[in-house]
């Protein structure tokens, strides 16, 4: 056959595969989500949460009488950042239930794993957009609260006592982005429909924390924290910023542990339902 | 044929590859090799063919075997992926982007800077007739564009080894002519096209290099007239219209090269199963001219019949 005379033509594109291989489906996602109008007025309750809190810094600064009512040192960030937590899970509802469930439907992730792209790069390219939009509403506007702080009172916040805050403000903020994102992600994983998977990961959240509420309330049973995602992450907050409550009173090991097997339970179930092909046995 | 492409590695090979889901298998102990040019992968739904396509493309392990692509593993190795453009069977695609942010969203990934992406994507719509529709989103696209689009994303890249599911399926005449004109001359350019489909006429209009699959093996490999010679070792259909059959069959029943006749349905035509096809032919002129023969085909000269015949067996 004379075809084998014929020469190839080379590829002529610089490396494909650079550090962050992965950056063009965060970036496209990222760019999708935030076209929609109705998903920027999501943002708007946190952003006024963060006012709020500004303004309250402002006035416990101001007014030190207020203070002794109001904390203002490291379990004013805890408040903050176990209300911003909550929104966390509003924003990956709305806008990563569907980050997998719809390649799935659609058979995009095919096409996405034909490209110089490992299926680790895929997960990392989708971890990436709720993981921005969780660390948009804890981290951000927990350091920048801080700062609010230390340009009002720096003779308080910036006292060798409190330095713990930063790298508690960014640890909480971190734990608690990472593990939501990774959760919408595998409950995405497992469902076509993005509207499933949202109810799904609602239902799951909001659930155990009523499966919780119930235990802890009817037969005052601490450990029941445990099983519910949002008292996991509230008691690690509480251990951080020693926040008092007296609910989420456990040892802050048991939590962080839970965490851990949860994010480890979802990059398995993620392994195992991020293919190019489905295979059905 | 060059000594130094002799030598070379094919672009793509199976080794003893299989794969299995479950008890089922849906590719059987498959060794070949896939030169460069345009090679059509026929068989009916359920043989294999994507299953093959997926293995080549690295989107599947071999349960058993090896495939190479491009001189790498192909499971494994999506380094070589920019080299290789997949157009899957089923969609495959983000509804809410547009045919231009599609593509240009996937070049991104093959490592060009904006305005390359942007140009390529242009360009390979324009080859598939979509430049006009490259600002409506793919969700509001017919069939027939869909299909385009996802051969828009596999070319897009100018990658060396095509694999091409059933790719003009769906598509009205004009583009399946246009798409069909595309492929080979994609395998002029000396890529490496491995195309699949189950209506024999498409591949034949597109190589004459085609590999038969069915029930996870390869039936059949080489040129259509390879298949042919094959097809001479074994029973050959000739079907006889005559004005007096009768007279024909009782002349040609007894021929040592003759296994069966059969009347048609009507009875005026005649259906004759030969082993030795040459010598049958050689033989039938003096008893046609006896008996008034006024048509005459062997349903074997298409590739239809070999397919059927290959899968028959």
């Amino acid at each position: 056959m004379p075809i084998y005379d014929q020469g190839y033509r080379r590829y002529e594109g610089r490396s494909p595969l650079h550090q962050i291989r992965f950056w063009p489906i965060t970036r496209e996602a990222l760019r999708l989500i935030l076209a929609k109008r109705a998903f920027l007025f999501l943002l708007a309750p946190p952003l006024g949460v963060f006012l709020f809190y500004v303004g309250r810094a402002y006035v416990v600064t101001r007014f030190p009488e207020v203070g002794r009512v109001l904390p203002s040192d490291g379990r004013m960030f805890g408040e903050f950042l176990n209300i911003q937590v909550f929104f966390t899970i509003v924003l990956s509802i709305f806008g990563a239930s569907g980050l997998i469930a719809n390649d799935l439907r659609t058979g995009a992730i095919l096409v996405y794993l034909s490209r110089p792209l490992t299926r680790r790069d895929y997960v990392a390219g989708k971890l990436l957009v709720p993981l921005s939009l969780n660390l948009a509403v804890t981290l951000v506007p927990g350091l920048l609260l801080y700062v609010v702080c230390l340009a009002l009172a720096p003779e308080q916040f910036a006292k060798w006592e409190l330095w713990w805050i930063v790298p508690a403000v960014v640890a909480h903020s971190l734990a608690a982005s990472l593990v939501v994102s990774l959760v919408v992600l595998a409950i995405s994983s497992l469902s076509r429909s993005a509207r499933v998977a949202g109810l799904g990961f609602a239902g799951l959240y909001f659930g155990l924390e009523m499966v919780r509420a119930i235990l802890q309330n009817g037969f005052n049973r601490r450990e029941a924290a445990l099983l519910s995602l949002q008292a996991d992450l509230q008691a690690l907050g509480v251990a951080l910023f020693g926040v008092v409550d007296r609910q989420l009173d456990i040892f802050w090991g048991w939590p962080l542990l839970v965490l851990v097997a949860v994010a480890l339970g979802c990059l398995a179930v993620l392994r195992s339902r991020v293919r190019a092909v489905e295979i059905v046995t | 044929m060059s000594a130094e492409a002799k030598g070379a590695a094919p672009p793509l090979a199976f080794s003893r590859a299989s794969r299995w889901y479950g008890p089922v298998i849906a590719l059987n102990d498959v060794t070949v090799s896939i030169p460069p040019g345009v090679t059509g992968l026929l068989g009916p739904n359920g043989a294999g063919k994507s299953t093959f396509l997926k293995l080549a493309a690295g989107q599947l392990q071999p349960s058993q075997g090896e495939v190479s692509l491009l001189g790498r593993p192909a499971w494994g190795s999506p380094e070589v992926f920019h080299r290789v453009g997949l157009c899957p069977e089923t969609d495959a695609f983000w509804e809410q982007l547009t045919g231009l942010q599609f593509l240009t969203t996937l070049l991104r990934f093959t490592g060009y800077d904006e305005a390359e992406c942007r140009h390529r994507a242009e360009n390979a719509l324009h080859q598939v007739e979509l430049l006009d529709a490259k600002d409506r989103k793919v969700g509001g696209y017919s069939k027939g564009m869909r299909q385009r689009v996802k051969l828009a994303q596999a070319i897009a890249h100018e990658p060396e080894v095509l694999l091409l599911d059933e790719p003009v399926s769906g598509m009205d005449p004009v583009n399946r002519r246009r798409v069909i004109d595309l492929v080979r001359n994609l395998g002029r350019e000396g890529r490496t096209v491995v195309v699949s489909s189950h209506i024999l006429y498409e591949v034949e209009a597109m190589t004459k290099r085609v590999m038969l699959v069915h029930n996870g093996r390869i039936l059949a490999e080489g040129d259509v007239r390879e298949i042919r010679d094959l097809l001479d070792e074994h029973p050959h259909t000739v079907a006889l219209r005559a004005r007096d059959p009768r007279r024909l069959a009782a002349a040609i029943v007894g021929w040592p090269n003759v296994i069966s006749v059969n009347f048609g349905a009507e009875g005026e035509w005649l259906t004759v199963e030969t082993a030795r096809p040459d010598e049958f032919y050689g033989a039938l002129h003096s008893a046609a001219l006896g008996s008034g023969v006024v048509e005459m085909y062997s349903p074997d000269e298409n590739l239809e019949s070999v397919f059927k015949y290959l899968v028959a067996r």
